[in-house]
């Protein structure tokens, strides 16, 4: 089974191991004829696969026999819960007014175009996942970017290239 | 039924216990706006435009969730409650695009209406600027999310009247929208074109693509009718235009199928791509020529006079209304004492003379089998009883193998007619759905049900059950026929296989509305009114006889199906009754 999860293809026989894949399976059993599972299921399943791409919403739907376009509006309703991987750094770019009037919209243009990812996707090689935020409180540091808890401040545009190799 | 006194707006009134405020309302003609209720739906008080003041309440309440308590005193259009509204629509104005000059729903459009209602005269909030996809992908209709409100009238028609499930809401806040499955375009997703998403939504989110642009509600007329596309008989309303026919609509009266219609019926009849046949015509030196009526008439009844009646073969479509059936019943097999006659289509097997069950039975049961039929393929509507009540918690015991429609909603799938009795046997209150593809041993196993299910036979073809009653059966014998009258009406056969074994020196008559491989062979061809050009009934599956009407006129010299045949009684001196009224009346007394 092949999908696309955001920016990644997602082939579940290699994604997940056989044991992850037989824990989801008994998630799935233990909840199946119980009204209101599918929460429950889906925060069980991310605990076990760490994201729900959509060959496993798939599964989940049918296992629990509700429509995949209710699973889906559930999934994409929480913002707990991810359709794609994480990467193994979070990538934050403040665009409150002050980052952003000092530069944080390039910067952030910057960096989608180094990491070749959109908001909310995460590289294919699942280093980096990019996301913004507004105001982190660190103004007079602005434009500032968050990667994991590392906080880059005063950033400029040339030094962006530089920050990201910091990580691996 | 208990009452309960309320005061809406100064008015005293009593209303059913149990009904919300809106529903109190329209009792007594007051008018609450609603969006993203619907009368069909289950209220979910979404939109709040419905807002009412209730004394003692400490806020703005929503009518269509909120019930009726004993003393309560409402008021509808109080300077709160229209405030409120305003904003709500200001709200919704500056949400997605609503440039109402551009959009197919102006002037039917429930929120443009609110708007003039509420004097909504221009934008309070800048509007979006950012652009919503439009989902064309679908064959009918298409979906413009500029112009969705999110009310979900289209989610819960298809969720909860239809029981496809196929669409949902996606994200939350300013980024929801609407999708079809794990948002796939419409055209690529389970969506099975019934097009009741369609019928409910309140904005020109969803429209049909055919009748686009192509008159208001005002500038068309709407007839109801039954939709003859097979043997349910749902009601419908044609909508038409100048005599043109624009689209069908749902009759959220109709009896059986309380708005919900099939592809089938909804669509199908728009698409219709064959030639029609609109002159009567002879076959003079091996040409088909174009011919007067009464000539025509002159010819098959000088023709038909002259032929032994164990020589006369007639064959009928089951898309025939009861008068034609009875009319071709009494003239070849009462006058004229043909017995060499037959249906296009065959038939369920009859396992009672009296009623055992009718549709409506199929939501109340708890285990549902399936035998010999397949209505998700051939009577869609039923097929969504069936989906229905297995949400409802009901078993689907299926008859048959994984290729029937209803195969992917059964419980179990057995080949064995006698295991699925025996599962049926213990349930509650089953139901039974059985067609012409069972066996007599299978019909002698679900007998065995009688008096425990309710038994429904769900008849191929359309108006099988008047054709079987006037006498209309399988067991015609094509070599046996000299002359040979076919009213084949809008019926659809691929290949003139049904004549191959017509003696080649015999006299075919054919009564159709189309050209076909039947008509090209044809020595006579008589041009026959459709669905929407002629008045008559039908009787459906479960034996009701319901009104067909004639909408626009028919094309061309063409005639209804009944018509044509008592003006050729009438060339052979036979003397039927001759006006609609009393043909109706007599074909109904014996349908009973
Ligand atoms: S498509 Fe129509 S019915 Fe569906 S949510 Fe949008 S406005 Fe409502
Ligand atoms: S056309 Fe019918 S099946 Fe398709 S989305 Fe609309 S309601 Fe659902
Ligand atoms: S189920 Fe049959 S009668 Fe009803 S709309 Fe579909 S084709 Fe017409
Ligand atoms: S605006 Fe970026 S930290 Fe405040
Ligand atoms: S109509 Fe009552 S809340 Fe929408």
């Amino acid at each position: 089974m092949k999908a696309k999860a955001g920016n990644v293809d997602i082939d579940i026989s290699k994604e997940f191991t056989p044991e992850q894949l037989k824990k989801l399976d008994e998630i799935i059993a233990k909840n199946k004829d119980k009204a209101g599972a599918l929460i429950p299921v889906l925060e069980q399943a991310q605990g076990v696969l760490e994201f729900l791409p959509m060959p496993i919403l798939k599964i989940i739907a049918s296992g629990l026999n509700l429509p995949l376009s209710r699973v889906y509006g559930v999934v994409t309703f929480y913002s707990f819960f991810t359709m794609t991987p994480r990467g193994k750094h979070t990538m934050r770019v403040c665009l409150g007014t002050a980052c952003y009037v000092r530069g944080g919209k390039a910067i952030n243009d910057i960096i989608k175009k180094e990491l070749k990812v959109e908001e909310g996707e995460t590289t294919p090689d699942r280093l980096f996942t990019l996301e913004t935020v507004r105001c982190v409180g660190a103004c007079g540091l602005g434009p500032v970017i968050f990667v994991g808890e590392n906080v880059h401040g005063r950033l400029k545009p040339a030094k962006v290239k530089d920050v990201i190799s910091q990580y691996n | 039924m208990t009452m309960v006194n309320i005061t809406m707006n100064g008015q005293k009134i009593s209303a059913p216990a149990g009904s919300n405020i809106l529903q109190a309302a329209k009792q007594v003609g007051i008018d609450i706006p609603t969006l993203c209720d619907h009368p069909a739906l289950v209220s979910i008080g979404a939109c709040r435009i419905c807002v009412v003041e209730v004394t003692g309440q400490r806020t703005l309440i929503t009518a269509c969730t909120f019930p009726i308590t004993e003393g309560m005193e409402i008021q509808t259009e109080s300077p709160q409650v229209v405030k409120a509204r305003k904003l709500i629509l200001d709200l919704l104005f500056s949400e997605r695009n609503h440039y109402c000059p551009m959009c197919q729903m102006s002037g039917d459009c429930e929120l443009q209406n609110l708007g003039y209602r509420y004097g909504i005269d221009h934008w309070i909030y800048p509007t979006y600027t950012k652009g919503f996809p439009v989902d064309a992908s679908r064959k009918y209709f298409f979906m413009d999310h500029n112009r969705c409100v999110l009310c979900g009238r289209c989610e819960r028609a298809c969720g909860d009247l239809v029981a496809n499930h196929t669409l949902g809401l996606r994200n939350r806040g300013a980024s929801s929208m609407i999708h079809a499955d794990a948002n796939v375009p419409f055209g690529e997703s389970t969506c099975i074109s019934c097009g009741s998403c369609l019928q409910v939504c309140p904005t020109g989110a969803l429209c049909d693509k055919r009748s686009a642009y192509m008159g208001r509600n005002i500038q068309t007329e709407h007839i109801k009718s039954t939709c003859n596309q097979c043997s349910i008989g749902c009601g419908m309303e044609i909508v038409t235009r100048g005599g043109n026919v624009l689209r069908i609509e749902s009759d959220w009266d109709a009896e059986i199928n309380a708005g919900l219609l099939c592809k089938n019926g909804r669509f199908d009849p728009l698409y219709e791509d064959r030639t029609r046949v609109t002159q009567p015509m002879i076959r003079i030196g091996g040409k088909l020529r174009p011919s007067s009526w009464d000539e025509t008439l002159k010819t098959i009844a000088e023709k038909i006079s002259g032929t032994n009646a164990k020589e006369i073969g007639v064959l009928t479509s089951s898309n025939s209304t009861n008068e034609a059936l009875y009319l071709l019943g009494q003239l070849f097999c009462k006058e004229l004492k043909a017995t060499n006659v037959g249906l296009l289509n065959s038939a369920a097997p009859k396992l009672f003379d009296k009623p055992q069950g009718s549709l409506a039975d199929i939501v109340k049961s708890d285990v549902i089998l399936v035998a010999g039929t397949d209505p998700a393929k051939d009577q869609p509507v039923a097929s969504f009883f069936v989906k229905h009540a297995v949400d409802r918690g009901a078993k689907l015991i299926l008859v048959g193998g994984k290729d029937n429609g209803l195969a992917p909603f059964a419980t179990m799938i057995l080949a064995d007619i006698g295991k699925a009795v025996e599962v049926a046997e213990r349930a509650g209150s089953p139901v039974v759905l059985y067609g012409a593809g069972i066996t007599e041993k299978g019909a002698s196993a679900l007998k065995k049900l009688q008096g425990k299910a309710a038994f429904v036979a769900i008849e191929p073809g359309v108006n099988t059950r008047a054709a079987v009653a006037f006498g209309f059966n399988n067991g015609f014998k094509a070599s046996a026929a000299k002359v040979l009258y076919a009213l084949l009406g809008e019926q659809g056969l691929e290949s003139a296989d049904v004549l191959k074994d017509v003696d080649k020196k015999a006299f075919v008559v054919v009564q159709a509305s189309y050209v076909s491989p039947i008509t090209e062979k044809a020595d006579v061809v008589l041009p026959m009114a459709i669905w929407s050009e002629r008045a008559g009934s039908l009787t459906n599956t479960e034996g009701r006889v319901q009104k067909v009407s004639k909408a626009v006129e028919p094309a061309g010299e063409a005639k209804s199906d009944w018509e044509i045949i008592s003006l050729l009684a009438n060339k052979l001196g036979k003397k039927l009754a001759t006006s609609l009224d009393e043909i109706s009346a007599r074909a109904t007394q014996e349908l009973k």
